[in-house]
């Protein structure tokens, strides 16, 4: 819609200013590493942030969450519990923005899930460009989310003492005008943005030897790759790279009830496929048994089941599974050693 | 087998045996807190709670280990009067701390215990009490969770599974979204620790070590190269995984001798 431009004194204004009516997250310092969080203190965001532990999917659909609550009395009744609240996610890495883009396909396509829609529809995004690498683990550039055309409200681009602000849509635009104060850009600012954004790339490196768009259909020949039994042996099957990972979306769904069983609540969890019991079903057959058999599933959901399904690779590159992983199970190195094998 | 209750409500009792009583004392504290599951059940014998002592009961919740032979027909008693025997915290349900002692000579530390009197006591490698009876369930944990607790006795009251993690106390953790210790020149058991304590160590900057218990199928020989790679000697190693699990790796030890 239109570029802007956002002296950085004026962000925390900004921040105050929309933390009035509005719940705002943003990255805070976690101990010597950083989370997204709801902000108290316009101080407490850290733009300068590397990454998250978790990532921002969590604004979106929570760890844990309340689906309904039902009473089993003389009269059975369901009500469904919808809790969301007008958000604003600030600061997030393009990664995570691609991320959210296949979270709206996965929760609005085929069975449109009610409590991240709502959520979704809550939320403003305000998007950060990435001008340097998280550390040694990021591939965004081979995952082609380096960048982002379109996805947020508002996305800013840092030019030293401003931020660029692309406005996107309305509601950027609006809290942009309601709560900031930002002025339109003129040409030397446009001239500095593009000298920003075309620096940049050769301070990424790719981490994949070979096109992220070939990942499908080398995965599709690669179902018995000795790479699995490998990474089985080394896998603790703790689940963090799946509860890190900002395109994963898998749950389970608990009902809690009362000690007379009259009243209770349904409630869902993140789940992993990587956990032993994850695809154990009535009757106790296991599907996944091996862990070998986990991490194949964990590498072709990546690589090629949600592109099959949505047209998207399921992973955007950001690196946390990596990080997260005790044992050093690498993607990056697992999808390059199957592609030199292939 | 017990007649039923003229009430309607359970009649519970529990017992003890080699422990701190610190679990009995955490189902005290979670009692004072949820005063429905006190109305649901009726309480016939609670040493550390109570004077009265009766001996018709349906469910028996036992803490401690088994560490003497003469132990074994109390034990055998309480199951044959009870319809379900809860095994409680990481002595019961495991062994423990207690079993630490098997990884020396019975002798060396009945001497170390009982001193002059040592030939007075009897004493027997430690076991969790499903080593000796039939256990219906085991509610982990050194100490229990007090909620875990609620969570468990609610689910058996009302018949369905009780709800005990079988995923690792990683997936707590990371929920929580806690720093990982690891990450911080530090060490934990979490990737194969049973879950359900909601990551308390890890989230205060301890490791985990182990007192729910492994997970099934937990990857040990990755969990010990782990903990190898972050700087641990293979003493110390073993000396994390046997904190509370001696009795489950010299089992597991026995059986793959026996193979």
């Amino acid at each position: 819609m239109s570029l802007m431009v956002l002296n950085k004194g004026a962000v925390g204004p900004l921040i105050e200013a929309l933390m009035a009516d509005y719940r705002v997250v943003g990255p805070q310092a976690k101990g010597p590493q950083f989370a997204f969080g709801t902000l108290t203190d316009p101080a407490q965001m850290r733009l300068d942030y590397n990454t998250t532990i978790l990532p921002p999917k969590k604004v979106l659909q929570p760890q844990q969450e309340r689906l309904a609550s039902y009473s089993l009395g003389g009269k059975p009744s369901v009500e469904q519990i919808i809790e969301a609240t007008p958000t604003v996610l600030f600061g997030i890495h393009t990664c995570d923005l691609h991320a959210v883009q296949l979270l709206d396909k996965a929760f609005s396509e085929e069975y449109p899930d009610a409590h991240y829609l709502a959520r979704r529809d809550q939320t403003i995004l305000v998007s950060l460009e990435c001008l340097e690498p998280c550390d040694e683990h990021s591939f965004c550039k081979s995952m082609g989310t380096l960048t982002a055309g379109e996805g947020y409200d508002l996305h800013l681009t840092d030019l030293g003492l401003a931020y660029a602000v692309d406005v996107a849509t309305e509601a950027g635009a609006q809290i942009l005008s309601d709560y900031g104060s930002a002025s339109e850009a003129g040409d030397g600012d446009v001239r500095r943005l593009n000298d920003v954004l075309g620096a940049k790339w050769p301070r990424f490196t790719y981490r994949l030897e070979f096109d992220a768009a070939e990942l499908p259909a080398l995965l599709s020949t690669a179902y018995d790759h000795p790479l699995w039994q490998e990474l089985g042996d080394r896998c603790l099957a703790c689940g963090s790279c799946t509860n890190v990972c900002p395109t994963c979306y898998c749950f389970n769904v608990y009902d809690e009830t009362n000690m007379a069983l009259t009243e209770g609540e349904r409630v869902r969890r993140w789940d992993s496929c990587q956990l032993d019991e994850f695809a154990r079903v009535a009757g106790g057959e296991n599907f996944r048994e091996a862990r070998a058999a986990r991490q194949r599933h964990r590498f072709m959901r990546k690589g090629r089941y949600i592109f099959e399904k949505f047209g998207e690779l399921g992973c955007v590159g950001c690196g946390r599974c990596i990080r997260a992983c005790v044992a050093d199970i690498n993607i990056v190195d697992g999808f390059n050693a199957i592609q030199r094998s292939a | 087998m017990s007649e039923t209750p003229s009430n309607g409500r359970p009649k519970i009792a529990f017992f003890d045996f080699a422990s701190c009583e610190g679990c009995q004392l955490t189902v005290v504290d979670s009692l004072q807190t949820h005063l429905d599951l006190l109305n649901a059940v009726e309480i016939v014998q609670f040493r550390e709670a109570m004077t009265e002592k009766g001996e018709d009961y349906q469910i028996a919740f036992i803490e401690g280990s088994c560490t003497r032979e003469a132990d074994e027909a109390r034990l055998l008693e309480i199951r044959e009067q009870a319809d379900v025997v809860v095994a409680l915290g990481a002595c019961a349900h495991l062994g423990g701390v207690n079993a630490l002692k098997n990884l020396h000579p019975l002798e060396d530390t009945r001497r170390w215990v009982y001193g002059d009197k040592a030939d007075w006591y009897g004493t027997y490698e430690a076991r969790p009490i499903g080593a000796v009876i039939e256990v219906d369930l085991a509610i982990p944990g050194c100490p229990i969770d007090r909620e875990e607790f609620v969570r468990v006795v609610k689910a058996v009251l009302i018949g369905k599974t009780p709800p005990i993690p079988d995923y690792p106390v990683c997936v707590e953790c990371k929920l929580k979204e806690n720093v990982c210790l690891f990450d911080i020149g530090k060490f934990c058991l979490g990737p194969v620790v049973r879950a359900g304590c909601d990551a308390i160590c890890p989230t205060y900057g301890d490791g985990c070590e182990g007192c729910r218990g492994f997970i099934p199928h937990p990857n040990q020989n990755a969990m010990k190269d782990v903990l190898a790679k972050a700087g641990l000697t293979v003493e110390e190693v073993m000396s994390r995984m046997t904190m509370f699990n001696t009795y489950q790796l010299q089992e597991q030890l026995v059986e793959e001798e026996g193979r």
